[in-house]
Parts: structure tokens; C-alpha cells; sequence
């Protein structure tokens, strides 16, 4: 929903692995805390974050966020406030389930906390300087393809799709009806598509592989993001404490 | 992993990715997000379809900002080792092997997918599956079985619809283009 | 001159095709020659690239006979140039410098490679662009620097103007010369006589995967549609050059 905004904060020159390390720790903390004071805690130090990304940072993610997590706090409002389980508290015409609000605060709250460490992390970290640190710490030639050159062949296979719907319009091809034509056209506007990208892929192979790709020597990352022992200290405490939480949680449920 | 099997992997990444827009299009009450993951087990294999799976939920989350969902990347996973069983007992040669192959796919994977979503999520994740959950459970049924029921309504539809498709892929190869994916033969 | 790239007697069958996309077919290719390969469609020019550069049988599959010859280093243009992207890249400095740093070289001659097969194409002032943004011709031409960079002794070109507007087009086979100067073999497989005439040293005809002729550029007069215009009282040169057929109409 938000992609990388550019920007000088801490953050944005914080080395790629040091923001998304600290976005992974808001996500496994967030399923190891249990109560909702603990979980809106979360979703502040998660706030924290979206604001030393700068100011667009923050009013993009809390933007992005918010509009992700409301159909969620909606559904837990129905499904765990007004359907939930006794004891029961009034609120003027509506009748609201304790246990089941308590819930709905943790479960919203984690989605919150979540969506919010993760698109501060998009929102800070360009994909190229991702790239570029994969690349200089030695990461497999096919995991950097796989997840950065597929982010660059989907534009071009949205506006194929499009282009074959509009073609088979005009073939006579319709997409309004019952579901059962609908479901009917889903094979003329997805089999071109599937069958012209496999179409693609042997001449695709023979360009990367006389380009050198994946052949086995280190490629040389260009332009390395720095790194520095602070940062490399700081992803070896975020990891301690998420261990700390979940050491924290399973001695709370035994006791 | 030859540079062959990561351009296919990226593909069945790239088809989970975009069919999604022409579902929307057609306003039909799936996804369709694992008809990638189906095709590149049937073409290449069990561990790139692995990959393809993975790759789509990552990805997915990125582009969409909706990270709740990576818990469900183990459900990628059995998608992909029971298409891959599938392919290999050439279930996808005939429309009528691979609608009930695709049926037994959705319950499998409905299977793995409901509890992920009762227990890390209370039920709730975003989409038309919560709002079925949501409604069933105000006719009175049980949080539990609420959350299975919708699972399981949306995922039989979804996967039986999903490996039809492939099968009609796999079955429309020119025959130069058949050529060039052995798994297809066996 | 000693040859680049040699073919003897090679004959090379797809996997499970029928019969042979090439049989007999002998060729040779200079450092510093522009040849050309003409042939209808399916008379297997698109092979014997991929032959000659060594990708067939190595990633194509299928089984090759004969004698083959191939110089150290290969790189081959096709005629699609969006199917040639990486799709690592951002910018056209990193995409054309992605071969070289593929190889593990250090940073510095990286740069410098990249830096230089931007200069032989002209498209140094396209370095900070987005690969995406660009169109076909600028794209074919980061292709084609793309594939320089790594300083081939032999550069194959399938219909590389294909999906080019003329003016790209003019521009991509006016680039060949230079580029041959420098002492890369040249090997363009086109169905675009007219501009390959211009351009060739050596003009080799396909059919039916054989090699029928193998001659100077103006064997390509004898072609079939050099013989049209030759008919219709068109002047030289044939096949016929539409510039100077215009300035022969006159305003």
C-alpha cells in the first residue's frame, strides 16, 4: 500500500537488515503478549518507530495502517464484543461481553502493531538498497531474484492482463451474468495470460545466462549499504528480547 | 536450482500475484492466489513449488501491507507438496480428475488454514472469510466452528476452481512447449 | 583472419522434434566481420545463434553433431528487449554493469566496463534512468550494452530491431560497424535485408536448416525481392533502399 519514501531519518540510513530486523521483533512480540495494556504497548513503541522514519513516514504508515486494521477492529467489535461470552457490561442500548472486548483489544492491537513496524520498514527501506545488502552479505543469487526482479515483471503482467481483457471484450467475450458465466470467463482472460509468460521464460533463461546470472561466482554488490557494529548489536538485543517475551509468556501460562 | 526452475518459480509467483485482478474483475468470491504454486508443482516440481508458495506470501504482504497473513506460510507449503502428489498421479490430464482433486485440496488446505486463524488470530484476518465467520456466528454457532465452516466453504470453491484451471493450462500446451517441462511426461 | 567462431559439418536436432533444425551446416566468423544470416522463417537462423554461441545444446536441451569452435566469450541480443531485463535493477548503470559484477569482478573494473559499453553506445547519459521508463529503441540499446559490457569475442543478434520504430531500428543496425571495428565478430540472424545490406560484411542464406549461400553482401541481390525490384526497373542497389529510391522520385 505505501512503497518506499525516500528520506534522510535514522532510519532510512540505517543499514536494510537492522530495519527490518526491528519490524520482524514487533511481529513475533506481538504474539507473545497476551494482555491488552501490553499489546497497546506495543503499538506506541511500533508508533516510536513510524516516527523516526520522519514525518511522511509516520502520517503514510498510521494512514495505511488505519485503514487495514479498521475493517479488522470492526469485525472483532461484532464477532468477540457483541457475540461474545458473559460476564457482560452494559453501555447504554448495547450489551458488550468483558472477556470478549479484552480479546478484540489484543487481537486488534497486534494487527495494528504488526501492519504499523512492517510498512514503517517498506516505507524506509528502498528495494534496491535491499538488494544491494543481500547481494554484499552473500545472500543466494536465486533468493535476491526471486523476490526483487518479480516485483519488477508484475507491472508488466498487470497491464498484459488488462490488455487481453480488453481484447476479448471486443471479441464479444462479457464479464457481467450470473456466476456462472462469470465464472466462464475466467478462462479466456487467464489462459493467454499463463500460456504467453511460460511462452517467455526460455528466452528469458537464455538472456539472464548470457548475462552471467546465477553462475556461481559472488556477484559484486555496487553499492553496499554500510554497516556498523552498533547496528549488529542492536539486531542481536532485538532478538534477545524477543526470546525474553516469549520465555516471559510460556512462564506465565505455566504459573 | 537451475536458472531455468527460478524464472518458472518467479512466474508461478508472478500468476499467483496478478490473478487476483482478474478474479476482481469477474467479481467472483475467490482468490485464486495459489493457481502459481499448483502450476509449478505439476511443471517442475515439489521443493520450486515450495518456493513459489513462500515467495507469493511474502511478496503478497508486501504489496498489499497486510502482513498478519505470513503465519500462513505453512498452508503454502502443503499446497504445494499435495499439488505436486497430484500432478504425479496425472490427475490434472482430465477436467474430471482435477475438479475432485482440487476439492480434496481445498479441504487439506482448509484444514491447516483454520487453525492457524482460531488460534494466532481469533478468527479474524482480513477478507470475505471473517465476514462468513462473522455471520455464522451470529446465527449461533461456536467461535471454532464458525472460523472452520468459512475456511472450509471458501477454500473447497477456491482450490477445486484453482487446479481446473491449471489442468486446462497444462492440457492447452503447444506440444514444442510441452516438450521443454519433463515432470509433465512422467 | 583467424576465425572467431567455426562450425564444421554441425547438424543439431531439438529434443523430441522430428528431424534436424540444422544439417552440414559449416561456417566461420572473423573478429572485426559483420555476417548476416537470411532465411525464411524455421529455416533455423534463430538456431544456429543459439548454436554458435554455445547456449544450444547447453540450456536448450537436445543433441548437436559436428565440429564447433567458440570463442571464449559469447553474448546474444534478442529481438524483445523487455524479455532481457533483469529485473534486478533500477537504474541503467546497474543493469548494464550486472554482467561484469555477475562474474565477481571488483568494483572498480565493474564500473569501468559498464562505463565504457554505455560510451560505445551512446547511452551514458541514460545511466540514472529506470530500465522501465525507457522506450524500445533506448531499451534495445541498454540490451545491447548490457551484453557488450562483458566484452564478448563473438555478439549474436536475433532480429534485434524487431520491435523497433524505423528510426531505432536505422540507429541499432548503424551501431554494427563501430562496434565490429573494435574487433568483435559480429552474427546477425534478420529477416530485415534492406538494413542488413547496409551493414554486412558477409551475407550467409538459411533454408530448411542448410546453408544455401555464402557470400559478400551482394549475394543478397539475388533475393527474392532484389529480383522483384530488379523487374519493376527499380535502380540499384537490391534489394532496393528506400532513401535512395525517394530521391529518385524526387520532390
Amino acid at each position: 500500500m505505501i512503497g518506499y519514501l525516500a528520506g534522510r531519518s535514522p532510519l532510512h540510513r540505517a543499514h536494510p537488515y537492522t530495519t527490518l530486523a526491528l519490524a520482524a521483533a514487533v511481529l513475533l512480540v506481538a504474539f507473545a503478549l497476551t494482555r491488552p495494556l501490553e499489546v497497546w504497548l506495543l503499538v506506541a513503541v511500533a508508533a516510536v518507530l513510524a516516527a523516526s522514519g520522519g514525518g511522511e513516514v509516520l502520517r503514510s504508515s498510521v494512514r495505511a495502517a488505519l485503514l487495514l486494521s479498521l475493517p479488522i477492529w470492526a469485525l472483532l467489535f461484532v464477532l468477540y464484543g457483541l457475540l461474545g461470552a458473559e460476564p457482560r457490561l452494559a453501555l447504554g442500548v448495547v450489551s458488550l461481553s468483558a472477556p470478549g472486548m479484552a480479546r478484540a483489544l489484543v487481537l486488534g492491537g497486534r494487527i495494528t502493531a504488526i501492519v504499523l513496524g512492517f510498512l514503517t520498514a517498506l516505507g524506509t527501506t528502498s528495494p534496491h538498497r535491499l538488494v544491494e545488502a543481500m547481494t554484499a552479505s552473500g545472500v543466494p543469487f536465486g533468493r535476491t531474484f526471486l523476490l526483487a526482479s518479480t516485483l519488477t515483471v508484475l507491472p508488466r503482467m498487470r497491464d498484459r492482463a488488462r490488455q487481453i481483457l480488453e481484447a476479448q471484450q471486443c471479441r464479444g467475450l462479457r464479464i457481467g451474468g450470473s456466476p456462472l458465466a462469470r465464472l466462464g470467463a475466467l478462462g479466456p482472460l487467464a489462459l493467454p495470460l499463463i500460456l504467453g509468460a511460460l511462452a517467455e521464460v526460455d528466452e528469458q533463461v537464455l538472456a539472464l545466462d548470457a548475462r552471467g546470472a546465477g553462475g556461481g561466482a559472488r556477484r559484486t554488490a555496487l553499492e553496499a549499504p554500510p554497516d556498523s557494529g552498533p547496528q549488529r548489536l542492536v539486531r542481536w538485543a532485538l532478538l534477545v528480547a524477543v526470546i525474553v517475551a516469549y520465555g516471559w509468556k510460556f512462564w506465565r501460562m505455566r504459573g | 536450482m537451475t536458472l531455468r526452475d527460478l524464472v518458472l518459480i518467479r512466474l508461478g509467483v508472478a500468476v499467483n500475484l496478478v490473478i487476483g485482478q482478474i478474479v476482481a474483475a469477474l467479481l467472483l468470491p475467490i482468490y485464486l492466489d495459489s493457481v502459481g504454486t499448483i502450476l509449478i508443482a505439476a511443471l517442475v516440481g515439489p521443493r520450486a513449488a515450495i518456493a513459489a508458495g513462500l515467495v507469493s506470501q511474502i511478496l503478497g504482504a508486501v504489496i498489499s501491507g497486510n502482513f498478519s497473513w505470513l503465519p500462513f506460510a505453512v498452508v503454502q507449503v502443503v499446497i504445494a507438496l499435495y499439488a505436486w502428489a497430484a500432478a504425479r498421479l496425472g490427475l490434472f490430464r482430465r477436467l474430471a480428475t482435477a475438479v475432485p482433486a482440487g476439492l480434496g485440496l481445498g479441504l487439506v488446505a482448509a484444514s491447516c488454514s483454520a487453525p492457524i486463524s482460531y488460534f494466532v488470530f481469533g478468527g479474524v484476518t482480513a477478507g470475505g472469510v471473517t465476514m462468513v465467520t462473522t455471520v455464522l456466528r451470529a446465527l449461533g454457532a461456536p467461535l471454532g466452528v464458525a472460523v472452520a465452516s468459512a475456511s472450509y466453504a471458501t477454500d473447497l470453491l477456491d482450490k477445486a476452481i484453482a487446479c481446473a484451471l491449471v489442468s486446462a493450462v497444462l492440457r492447452s500446451l503447444p506440444q514444442t512447449l510441452a516438450a521443454r517441462f519433463p515432470a509433465l511426461a512422467r | 583472419m583467424t576465425a572467431v567462431m567455426a562450425l564444421e559439418g554441425v547438424a543439431f536436432r531439438y529434443p523430441g522434434a522430428a528431424g534436424e533444425a540444422l544439417s552440414g551446416v559449416s561456417l566461420g566468423v572473423a573478429a572485426g566481420e559483420i555476417v548476416a544470416l537470411a532465411g525464411d522463417a524455421g529455416a533455423g537462423t534463430s538456431t544456429l545463434l543459439l548454436v554458435a554461441t554455445g547456449l544450444a545444446p547447453r540450456l536448450v536441451g537436445g543433441t548437436l553433431t559436428g565440429t564447433r569452435r567458440m570463442p571464449g566469450r559469447c553474448g546474444i541480443v534478442f529481438s524483445r528487449p523487455w524479455t532481457q531485463l533483469t529485473g534486478l535493477c533500477s537504474t541503467v548503470g546497474d543493469e548494464v554493469a550486472f554482467g561484469p559484477a555477475s562474474l565477481g569482478l571488483a568494483r572498480e573494473p565493474v564500473l569501468a566496463s559498464a562505463q565504457r559499453a554505455m560510451e560505445r553506445l551512446g547511452i551514458t547519459h541514460l545511466a540514472m534512468r529506470d530500465p522501465a521508463h525507457l522506450s524500445g529503441g533506448e531499451l534495445q540499446r541498454v540490451v545491447v550494452a548490457s551484453v557488450l559490457a562483458l566484452e564478448p569475442d563473438l555478439l549474436a543478434l536475433d532480429d534485434p530491431a524487431a520491435e523497433l520504430d524505423p528510426a531505432g531500428a536505422d540507429a541499432l543496425y548503424g551501431l554494427l560497424p563501430a562496434l565490429a571495428a573494435g574487433g568483435t565478430a559480429v552474427l546477425v540472424a534478420t529477416p530485415d535485408l534492406e538494413r542488413a545490406a547496409r551493414v554486412a560484411t558477409r551475407v550467409v542464406v538459411l533454408a530448411g536448416g542448410h546453408v544455401v549461400a555464402d557470400g559478400p553482401a551482394h549475394l543478397l541481390e539475388g533475393t527474392r525481392v532484389a529480383a522483384i525490384a530488379r523487374a519493376a526497373g527499380c535502380p540499384p542497389p537490391y534489394p532496393p533502399d528506400v532513401p535512395s529510391l525517394l530521391r529518385r522520385v524526387g520532390p
